[in-house]
């Protein structure tokens, strides 16, 4: 046996699987060759050293990252076209916490009219439409007048009223003078007299 | 020297390889693989999910052991899978056993990660050489025998960085991912011989790195 025949052999030899035969003779060539003797011996230490060293864990937050972003769950059937589009639309609303903001919402308004505004006992007159539409008119009338009133007090508005006002008194003033000098001397009418004259006969 | 290592040898301190005696469960694990296998394939999402629970373990020691780091070893181990995703329609049952086509690809994935970051390497090796070093000095004072499995782990992960690709490759799939010598070479696409080749010298190098490191004796 050559020691190129003996280093195909080594690794049965050191896993244990060799026949009788053959391990007689692998043993007889170790016992005269001191490299492959040398060589099997190292092969045996590193595998008993391997054999003594735990295996490796997966750190387990990897296998929530594999699961998590994992393309099979970005990759689900299509569907239709416009059952698709609504469901993108509604994405971001239909979230739990967007379901909670809006459930704090309505129950803090629900309270916050409690107490501002406590709510009248409905009745069956209420819903009759003549009503409904006189207290709808009645409404708009009122925001109509609110809205106005707010228009006509803001500051800006207040301003540029002002500002015209002056603009409008600036032009009268320009034109007077003007009119004072093209105006002629009204001669059907008695020139005023003066103190003096008035005095003086 | 040669009487001492046959006696060493023949003694078989290691432990016995049983292949034929779990022949039964390989085949079970097989068509259980194989029954995943076509689920995904028809889009079932939790076939995905069992696939990548069964398969993590190994593909991660696999990453994990030949790159000695965990962050990279976990988006290689992402990467493989992601990969699996887009091309596990080019699996065929019949050329092999699932795992060996995921050891495969995994390695071959390795292997370009390993091209890919040779120039970072280079640049950066003794920074990151010291403190690997310096961890096994402060080792190395102690007996095998006295280490325990987590320590020796960390031990032999520095010695198999100092192995070449190929020498490491052939000892982490054969003595830490139990592979068989036809399987590893249908995942390295070469030779049984060679493999057995590539495996004692890998073996040989490492028991000499670790005995410099005085943690064998």
């Amino acid at each position: 046996m050559t020691c190129a025949d003996l280093e195909v052999l080594i690794c049965d030899y050191v896993d244990g699987t060799l026949g009788p035969d053959a391990r007689t003779a692998v043993e007889q060539h170790l016992a005269a060759c001191r490299n492959c003797a040398e060589l099997a011996e190292d092969a045996a230490a590193a595998v008993k050293f391997m054999g003594r060293a735990a295996e490796v864990e997966p750190p387990p937050e990897l296998m929530t990252r594999l699961l998590f972003q994992a393309p099979w769950v970005h990759a689900k059937t299509p569907v239709s076209g416009i059952r698709n589009w609504f469901r993108k639309m509604l994405h971001p609303v239909l979230q739990p916490r967007f379901a909670m903001g809006m459930a704090m919402t309505i129950l803090s308004f629900a309270m916050l009219a409690r107490f501002v505004a406590p709510a009248r006992q409905l009745r069956p007159s209420d819903l009759a439409p003549a009503q409904v539409w006189a207290g709808v008119e009645d409404r708009v009338y009122r925001a109509w007048q609110r809205t106005v009133k707010f228009y006509e007090s803001l500051k800006i508005v207040y301003q540029i009223q002002s500002k015209l006002h002056d603009w409008q008194q600036e032009q009268q003033e320009e034109h007077r003078p003007a009119e004072r000098f093209s105006r002629r001397p009204d001669t059907h009418r008695l020139p005023a007299k003066s103190p003096e004259e008035r005095k003086s006969p | 020297m040669a009487t001492a290592a046959l006696t060493m040898v023949s003694g078989a301190p290691f432990p016995q390889r049983t292949d034929s005696g779990s022949r039964y469960w390989i085949q079970h694990s097989l068509d259980l693989d194989h029954s995943l296998v076509e689920r995904c394939l028809r889009g079932d999402e939790a076939a995905w999910e069992d696939m990548v629970r069964t398969h993590t373990r190994r593909v991660y020691g696999l990453c994990y052991r030949f790159t000695g780091k965990d962050g990279e070893a976990q988006d290689l181990t992402q990467e493989v899978f992601l990969r699996v995703y887009r091309t596990l329609k080019t699996f065929r049952a019949t050329e092999g056993a699932f795992a060996t086509w995921l050891t495969r690809l995994t390695r071959n994935l390795l292997i370009d990660h390993y091209r890919r970051t040779r120039q970072e390497r280079l640049t950066d090796s003794i920074e990151e050489q010291l403190p690997v070093l310096e961890e096994s000095v402060s080792a190395a004072s102690r007996p095998e025998g006295m280490l325990a499995g987590r320590e020796a782990s960390e031990i032999l992960q520095a010695g198999l960085q100092k192995l070449s690709p190929e020498l490491r490759e052939a000892v982490i799939l054969r003595d830490l991912q139990d592979m068989e010598y036809r399987e590893i070479a249908a995942v390295l696409h070469i030779p049984e011989g060679t493999v057995k080749s590539r495996l004692n010298r890998g073996r040989a190098e490492l028991a000499r790195i670790l005995r410099r490191q005085k943690v064998l004796v």
